[in-house]
């Protein structure tokens, strides 16, 4: 016991220690990898610390002072935390305490004064007494209550718990992060930090606080590959430093910040991916005109059910032979579990089809000038690859579409099917955000209103326990109940429009049904 | 009151005699008469009826049955001229609620007392509440299909029949659980049974069983079943159908509305029993892939629901589970701060060492497997020549984080190679490490999974993994049937033993051998090894509404000015017409773009007028139009339901939108 105990209080003052490292470093204007180095033998870890270092050292001097602004303004938020739960831990039960308060050491980790981090961690000792009982066993208990624990179990749990904090703080402290350049549409460059926690959605809000652009739905984060002439939109639940992660060392590979339609398209005319029949002539004049309830009632039935209808797509695709030059037209069809082709001679029942590729481990590219580079018959590309391929490699498939509808057809209907209601709730969460922004801007009151809001989803929330990947969710709905229950409403409104028949028929033509009219046939 | 005489006995009002059977239909051996007159009300006729008879007995339930008008007469203010009976009506005062033996959707029988005098909506209703299935609506009855009297001689095994029709529901009152189940069950031994069988999947049906049963090869076969069913407007009495009948309960509206886990256990078991005989009976298609998934999700399910029943059975207390839980983890923890080395079990991340023959496939070379002394730490593979050059730089060195990891194993020629194609920036490359035996086979396996998917062996999972694996390998030698006399096959129930053929259609059956089945479902396994029994069944219920076919519901029909017969499908949102030659899509109409439907009962045609003036008219030719009819009304009132509305069902809104003209 003794000696663990010591074991723990090595812990932590390495931890502090570690963290004076830290803040010293910052002055140096480089951070040195929040964790020992020797112990990483992977060469794909490794690379983004050097990444970091290296990007810290190229970046501009005015990228560095704003880099430097954000994390004053980090630490400055920190503490403003760390006075809150102090607050919080006067009412809170205790049990919680210890919790929040290791997200508060974690969050100003870069912080600057050499001595908060050490009265941080007095006060999580402070806030955690030698424990009575369990906490969390006493509150739920229903009658009759277990024995109390033994004075060894007791010790026992304290031990436990206290190394669970350990843990906790020096997980926290090991969190990754990353400088990303991100390049703006006016070509200029952004630098960000990006903790390995951050969902593209966070960085995405992130940017919008810098760039003070109108935070419309389409603004994404493009992952662009200059050297395999591919790109894709980041999905807003995707992991950012995950990603990046998959990249080499030397890569070309750029982010973008930039508006793009299609991002969120199927939710905005669903109908041109769900009803679309196939180049009939028709399709395409009543598709422009459906109304808004139909759409949305479009959209209740395509992704709220209790599962999500993935729309039917299916043609001819020119696919590109493995290794070589030439491609080779097949009939495929797209279906929930994954992309199928019609084998030579076949028909295309489900029972015959032969499956080309599954989902799970590939990430869906627009491929560009492929006419060039590959001989492709058309410009309307889309690529398949495992996220991780970072050269050119028979693993990476090329599919070439007739013309531009259909390739946008065929990705897009991939990505429902790859990442099904997700990619409704990301839209959902896009446009409460952007209708926040719209409403701030009509107050008139921007710019005071947006730096006194903490920025959402930056910091985990306090359910978290260690720095697990946050749910934007959280922070989001925190931020923006309001723009969040207007968001509500227009999912709500429509749906009784929605159905149809019934509301839409007229209440004679109800009974007109019933064929009394109509007896006497025609 | 009827019946004034004179003095002779002779009637000097207008009354008259009339006759009522007691019992059912076709039972004349009992018979009352009375003496009425037109002005006589069926409740005091009801009255006369019970004081002739004089017997002591609980009449509640029984009303008067019209047999020439087929009708009942349960207006018991109104009088018999209201009726319209005379003396010659032919009238039997029979139980309104009788016996019939229900064909679930898991084809067990179950007999219980339905009403046979309620519109078979209500009827429906009050069979769900019993059997406790919420949204009855999507529910319905069918007529059993003709047996083919020629194959009469076929020895059909004797089956048990469950028995409800001894219990009954106090009417109004939500059931109450009582012991995890709703209490109307927990009465007898019997009944408890009873809701076993309900709530929880079947085991996977005998193969042999599989081929026997009829399964339709065409579009032209998928229309017959919905000739069969029964019109929900009119009560089971006016169908023909007699005590003691076999009916079947199906899903008949592919609409299936706030499915819940906890609060659906009957109704999500039953619904993925009918989503897993659509598909053994292949009455959707689906590809080689999907069917994988679904046999691996019902070998799972079928493991789960036996190993999870005394789990289950205690746990239907949300508070006493999340607590259970919270103690679990809490022993848990405890036991992992019991040894001395706390800090060491809790932060370092096991790792396997160990020689294996590792094969790498390349291009123009002929090197079969080496051995290479072999690290496995975190997520990550290196080997080396030989163990003294370990703290050296290892040959090569690989993050199967993402991974694909195929085994290829042979349990009786002792092969137990994993196959692994790792990304890399450059590509994907493949290797094969070859184990020794079962055990370090399932420890390297179960180690490679996890980390392909991002996790260490220190994972909760991967005692429990390795555990699986062992079970799989044994599995596998006993579905060999080369004889295998290992311990591990000992410990496992004959139940379990994984037959791969009781999990896949019938054509899976002709195409693969049992051997090149169970690797590719135990393949499939690995993704959905982790869910939890609900889970497993609703991914399997999800994994079926995916499928492009789900949900259509096929009539032959002919269309206005057209000369060929063609079918029409009936989705929840559309409806779709289909060359019935070719089983092309020729043409969708989407309900949205509905204004009104006509039927024209006497010329059998269904007249559909959509927004923009389409209008598309047709015959129905394999089952009534009354069915069309009621398909397309019942899918119509199925999307007015909202969450907000709870459970209220607005029943006359349904009979108008599927009524027909007796209806009215």
């Amino acid at each position: 016991m003794g000696e663990s105990n010591d074991d723990i209080d090595q812990m932590f003052s390495n931890l502090l220690g570690e963290m004076d490292l830290l803040t010293q470093s910052l002055g140096v204007e480089t951070l040195p990898p929040p964790e020992t180095r020797t112990t990483r033998t992977e060469f794909n870890y490794t690379v983004g610390f050097k990444d970091l270092n290296e990007s810290l050292n190229a970046l501009e001097d005015q990228d560095l002072d704003a880099l430097m602004a954000d994390l004053v303004a980090d630490i400055s938020e920190a503490e403003q935390r760390t006075i809150q739960a102090q607050k919080a831990s006067a009412q809170n039960p205790p049990h919680l305490a210890p919790r929040e308060a290791s997200h508060f050491s974690g969050a100003a980790f870069l912080g600057s004064e050499a001595d908060a981090p050490a009265a941080r961690i007095s006060y999580c000792e402070d806030a955690f007494p030698p424990p009575p009982a369990d906490p969390v066993l006493d509150l739920p208990l229903p009658p009759p209550p277990p024995e109390p624990l033994s004075q060894e179990e007791e010790e026992a749990q304290a031990k436990a718990d206290k190394i669970k904090l350990a843990l906790e703080k020096l997980k926290e402290a090991k969190v990754k992060k990353l400088v990303v350049k991100v390049h703006m549409n006016d070509n200029s460059t952004k630098s960000l930090m990006v903790d390995e926690r951050q969902l593209v959605r966070d960085v995405l809000d992130n940017l919008f606080e810098k760039t003070h652009c109108d935070c419309n739905v389409d603004w994404c984060l493009y992952e662009i590959y200059p050297e395999l002439q591919i790109e894709r939109i980041f999905e807003d639940h995707e992991n950012v430093v995950e990603v990046l992660s998959d990249w080499t060392r030397d890569t070309e590979n750029k982010i973008l910040f930039l508006e793009k339609g299609e991002k969120y398209g199927v939710f905005k005319n669903p109908q041109n991916f769900y009803l679309d029949n196939r180049g009939k002539k028709d399709s395409k004049e009543t598709n422009e005109k459906m109304n808004a309830k139909n759409k949305e009632s479009l959209l209740e039935e395509s992704f709220c059910g209790t599962s999500v209808i993935v729309p039917e797509i299916e043609g001819a695709l020119y696919l590109k032979e493995d290794g070589k030059k030439s491609w080779k037209r097949r009939y495929f069809l797209l279906r929930a579990s994954g992309i199928y082709y019609v084998p030579k001679g076949k028909t295309k029942t489900s029972r015959d089809l032969a499956c080309f590729i599954q989902f799970e481990n590939v990430n869906i590219y627009y491929g560009l000038q492929c006419k060039v580079k590959y001989k492709a018959p058309t410009d309307c590309c889309f690529v398949l690859k495992h996220p991780q391929i970072q050269k050119e490699s028979q693993y990476i498939k090329y599919l070439c579409c007739d013309d531009a509808r259909t390739l946008s057809q065929w990705v897009t209907g991939i990505r429902i099917a790859k990442y099904g209601k997700t990619l409704y709730d990301n839209y959902q969460r896009a446009v409460a955000k952007a209708g926040l922004a719209s409403r701030w801007t009509n107050l008139g009151t921007v710019s005071p209103a947006i730096p006194a809001q903490p920025p959402a989803g930056r910091k985990p929330s306090p359910a978290q326990p260690n720095g697990q990947v946050p749910q934007a969710a959280h922070s989001v709905s925190a931020v923006l109940s309001g723009a969040q229950k207007q968001a509500e409403m227009t999912k709500v409104r429509p749906k009784r429009g929605s159905h149809v028949a019934y509301p839409t028929v007229p209440e004679e033509s109800k009974l007109k049904h019933s064929g009394q009219r109509d007896t006497g046939g025609k | 009151m009827a019946g004034m005489k004179t003095a002779f006995g002779d009637y000097i009002d207008s009354s008259w005699e009339l006759r009522v059977f007691v019992g059912e239909e076709a039972t004349e051996n009992e018979s009352v008469t009375l003496r009425v007159t037109g002005e006589s009300h069926i409740g005091g006729v009801l009255l006369k009826i019970v004081e002739e008879i004089k017997r002591k007995q609980d009449w509640s339930d029984h009303a008067i049955w019209w047999e020439q008008k087929r009708q009942w007469l349960l207006q018991t203010h109104w009088t018999l001229d209201k009726y319209g009976i005379l003396a010659d009506a032919r009238l039997f005062f029979g139980p309104q609620h009788r016996p019939i033996i229900l064909r679930l959707p898991n084809r067990r029988a179950l007999r219980l007392r339905a009403s046979f005098s309620q519109p078979l909506f209500q009827a429906v209703a009050a069979i769900c509440r019993l059997l406790s299935i919420r949204h009855p609506e999507e529910l319905s009855l069918l007529r059993t299909p003709e047996k083919k009297e020629k194959k009469k001689k076929e020895k059909e095994p004797e089956e048990g029949v469950y028995d409800l029709s001894k219990v009954t529901l106090a009417g109004g009152v939500a059931p109450v659980l009582f012991r995890g189940m709703p209490a109307h069950f927990s009465d007898s031994k019997q009944t408890e049974a009873c809701y076993h069988m309900l709530s929880r999947p079947q085991p996977p049906p005998d193969p042999l069983l599989l081929q026997r049963l009829p399964r339709p090869g065409s579009l032209l076969d998928k229309t017959q079943l919905h000739s069969r069913w029964l019109d929900s407007s009119r009560c089971l009495m006016q169908q023909g159908i007699k005590a003691g009948d076999m009916l079947w309960l199906r899903f008949k509206y592919y609409s299936f509305f706030d499915l819940d886990p906890k609060t659906d256990p009957v109704r999500l078991t039953q619904l993925y029993e009918q989503a897993r005989w659509d598909l053994l009976l292949e009455e959707i298609d689906c590809t080689e892939e999907e069917m994988m998934v679904f046999a691996a999700l019902q070998y799972h399910i079928n493991k789960q629901s036996q190993s999870g029943h005394m789990g289950e059975a205690a746990g239907t207390d949300p508070g006493l589970d999340d607590l259970e839980a919270a103690l679990n983890n809490l022993e848990v923890k405890l036991e992992g701060s019991a040894p001395t080395d706390v800090l060491d079990s809790l932060t370092t991340i096991p790792e396997l060492k160990d020689h294996l023959r590792i094969f790498r496939p390349r291009k123009l070379t002929l090197k079969g497997y080496r051995q290479h002394w072999v690290v496995f730490k975190e997520t990550t593979l290196s080997y080396y020549k030989s163990q003294d050059e370990a703290p050296g730089d290892p040959i090569q060195q690989l993050n199967l984080k993402g991974c694909e990891v195929v085994p290829d194993v042979n349990v009786s020629g002792q092969k137990f190679c994993i196959k692994l194609l790792v990304p890399s920036p450059e590509g994907m490359s493949e290797i094969y490490l070859r184990c020794q035996d079962e055990q370090q086979y399932a420890h390297w396996m179960a180690g490679c999974r996890l980390a392909s998917k991002g996790r260490t062996m220190a994972d909760r999972s991967y005692p429990s993994e390795v555990q699986a694996i062992l079970a799989f390998l044994s599995l596998q030698r006993a579905g060999g049937g080369s004889g295998g006399s290992g311990n591990h096959t000992q410990g496992l129930d004959a139940t379990e033993a994984l037959n791969p053929y009781g999990l896949v259609a019938p054509r899976f059956q002709r195409k693969f051998k049992a051997k090149q089945l169970t690797p590719r479902i135990l393949e499939a396994h690995q993704n959905v090894a982790q869910l939890s029994l609900s889970e497993a069944q609703l991914r399997f219920i999800q994994a079926w509404q995916s499928l492009p076919d789900f949900g259509l519901s096929y009539f032959v029909v002919r269309f206005k000015g057209s000369r060929k017969d063609e079918i029409l499908g009936i989705a929840n949102n559309r409806l779709i017409r289909i060359d019935l030659a070719v089983g092309d899509v020729v043409k969708t109409w989407r309900f949205s773009n509905m204004r009104q439907w006509n039927v024209n009962w006497d010329i059998r045609q269904v007249a559909i007028e959509f927004d923009e003036h389409i209008n598309v008219a047709f015959g129905c030719v394999s089952a009534s139009c009354r069915t069309v009819h009621e398909y397309i009304g019942g899918y119509i009132f199925l999307s007015t339901r909202e969450r907000a509305r709870g459970e209220e069902l607005d029943e006359d809104l349904f009979l108008q939108l599927t009524g027909g003209h007796e209806a009215f």
